[in-house]
């Protein structure tokens, strides 16, 4: 009798520990629990990013663990490419005196003249690239190697999707705008400008 | 008239069944009664009443003309379907009487204004009805204004659970993402209503949103300020929903909150319930001219709206389900703005979640918004 009675105290026991550990599906402590349960079997959805970046020119980089793809560069310069005028090494076109500066647009407002001047990043004996502070040959395509060398934080954030913009699509394949498409190189910083709109609507409620 | 006892409202969830058993939506003993039935099969007269009676509640058994269709158990839509449809007939006839040209025309806009006005909460509804709900929205639109309308019924996809970024060291303060919301989503331009506000807050005060512009007109960013961006953060525990009385508003499986601007009374509870001023109520009737409209339409997300009813942000429903980025972020210069799938482990969003230092607002409410916070 009291065997019985033990058996059912303990297979009650068991019973309770079962139903009380029972998760109901989608009960979950927190989103962040959510998100690391429900992305454990994530198999991928239908939805890509192809039909909005079709148009766009792009090339895949592979930077550490990260590969997406970045739009295609040379294309969009219009001087592209540099070697159609020049035609001379650098050294020369020095020499030569009383001639117009052909970039003489280009404002160079970026670190101090004492850290940087066009060669740090114009390749003189190879035109139609850029170069590293240890004068390897970079491509146009690739000029985030270019400013990768000091603004390493940046280029770490950008490599995860934290800095930078996305465009066109959430969904993969990845689509990234590079340094280029939203700083200017010679001037990157972003100007101060008067806010999109106003609401007077507002203002007036408010009074 | 569902269910005798009842003296409140509630949604008949069982309408299926109920269509099922009568074999027709509209009681009427024959197919083709109306446009989201389909399907029907034919059955006799006899066999309908005899099914009518056996549903019907009450000792009665012997029941006659009106009560045959009536008196049956039946919820609140088919009832009115039944209604609309007599009605409707009715209409059809006054109008065929004093015209012929607009006859048909002005038949179709009545048919589709009763069917419209007494269909069923979109929550529930099968694919068939919502594509339904949306083709007739789409052809009464081109009925009264002569132009074409996409709209989409799009459902949430599997695996995809959407969340959103925001970067307070980026955010210059432009606005860009204001006004490329309120032409996305066709928002009052008389009221001005927007989803989006931007915050002005001073350095060093912290997130003082008392001290906070968040309607400021001078160059921005401004000496010693930073900009913090606000608009309905998606909770995942959402309070909005849990206070509206009729349902009209609900958590989808991708994790967005929308409305069904349909079915919403107007009671503003959810305005006050949110936490985070996310919600923005249509005091009059909305008004966007006719060139600014965009055309490209969900039915949860930026189809027009009427006069007293809520509406927010939905992370661009009508864009976000398609792949395609919200409209904020696409506008933002700055690169501010990041949005993607949680549940993707190879998502930018992710990235940031798991390598920044993220925080949202109010925690501590367990709201759980799916808006995140960080900084460079």
């Amino acid at each position: 009798m009291v065997k019985t009675m033990k058996l059912i105290g303990i297979s009650f026991l068991i019973t309770l520990a079962v139903i009380s550990c029972k998760h109901n599906e989608g009960d979950y402590h927190g989103i962040h629990e959510r998100i690391t349960k429900e992305s454990e079997n994530f198999k991928g959805t239908t939805i890509s990013s192809d039909a909005y970046i079709n148009e766009i020119k792009t090339i895949e980089i592979t930077e550490g663990d990260h590969t997406f793809l970045i739009p295609e560069r040379k294309s969009q310069i219009k001087s592209y490419a540099c070697s159609d005028c020049h035609t001379v090494s650098l050294s020369e076109l020095k020499d030569r005196k009383n001639i117009k500066k052909a970039h003489w647009d280009i404002n160079l407002n970026h670190a101090n003249e004492k850290i940087m001047n066009c060669a740090t990043c114009h390749n003189g004996s190879a035109m139609d690239h850029l170069k590293s502070l240890t004068n390897t040959k970079i491509d146009f395509n690739k000029s985030y190697v270019v400013c990768s060398q000091c603004h390493t934080k940046q280029f770490k954030d950008w490599k995860g999707g934290a800095h930078g913009k996305r465009i066109a699509s959430w969904a993969p394949p990845r689509l990234s705008n590079t340094c280029v498409n939203c700083h200017n190189p010679h001037d990157p910083h972003f100007e101060t400008k008067f806010p999109d709109r106003f609401n007077t609507q507002y203002e007036k409620e408010r009074k | 008239m569902s269910d005798n006892n009842k003296k409140w409202f509630s949604l008949n969830i069982n309408s299926k069944k109920n269509q099922n058993n009568n074999s027709c939506g509209c009681g009427k003993p024959s197919g083709g009664c109306n446009s989201n039935t389909p399907n029907s099969k034919e059955i006799s007269n006899e066999e309908f009443t005899k099914a009518a009676i056996n549903a019907s509640i009450g000792d009665e058994i012997k029941k006659d003309g009106f009560d045959q269709v009536f008196d049956v158990k039946m919820d609140r839509r088919t009832a009115f379907k039944k209604l609309t449809a007599s009605l409707v007939i009715g209409a059809g006839a006054v109008s065929t009487s004093c015209s012929v040209i607009t006859d048909d025309e002005s038949k179709e806009k009545a048919q589709i204004d009763w069917e419209e006005q007494f269909k069923g909460n979109y929550k529930l509804m099968t694919n068939e009805e919502k594509s339904a709900t949306v083709d007739r929205l789409v052809r009464s639109y081109q009925l009264r204004t002569g132009k074409n309308i996409n709209m989409s019924s799009k459902n949430a996809e599997d695996d995809v659970l959407f969340g959103y970024a925001f970067n307070i060291s980026k955010c210059q303060g432009y606005m860009d993402c204001v006004s490329a919301c309120v032409e996305e989503n066709n928002q009052d331009r008389n009221s001005q209503m927007q989803y989006i506000r931007i915050h002005e807050m001073k350095d060093g005060k912290g997130l003082n949103f008392n001290e906070a512009d968040d309607n400021y007109y001078h160059e921005v960013p401004a000496e010693g300020h930073f900009y913090m961006g606000t608009q309905c953060f998606h909770c995942d525990n959402p309070p909005c929903v849990d206070v509206c009385p009729v349902q009209a508003t609900w958590r989808e499986d991708d994790g967005l909150v929308v409305v069904d601007y349909d079915w919403c009374v107007g009671c503003r509870y959810c305005m006050a319930a949110c936490p985070y001023d996310g919600r923005r109520f249509n005091w009059s009737t909305p008004e966007v001219p006719e060139e600014e409209i965009n055309k490209d339409q969900h039915y949860l997300g930026n189809r027009m709206r009427k006069k007293g009813v809520m509406e927010k942000c939905t992370f661009c429903v009508q864009r976000s389900r398609a792949g395609e980025n919200p409209a904020c972020v696409e506008a933002c210069p700055t690169g501010a703005r990041i949005f993607g799938n949680l549940l993707d482990p190879k998502s930018t969003i992710r990235w940031v979640l798991e390598n920044k230092k993220v925080f949202r607002l109010k925690e501590d409410l367990g709201t759980e918004p799916k808006f995140w916070y960080f900084m460079d």
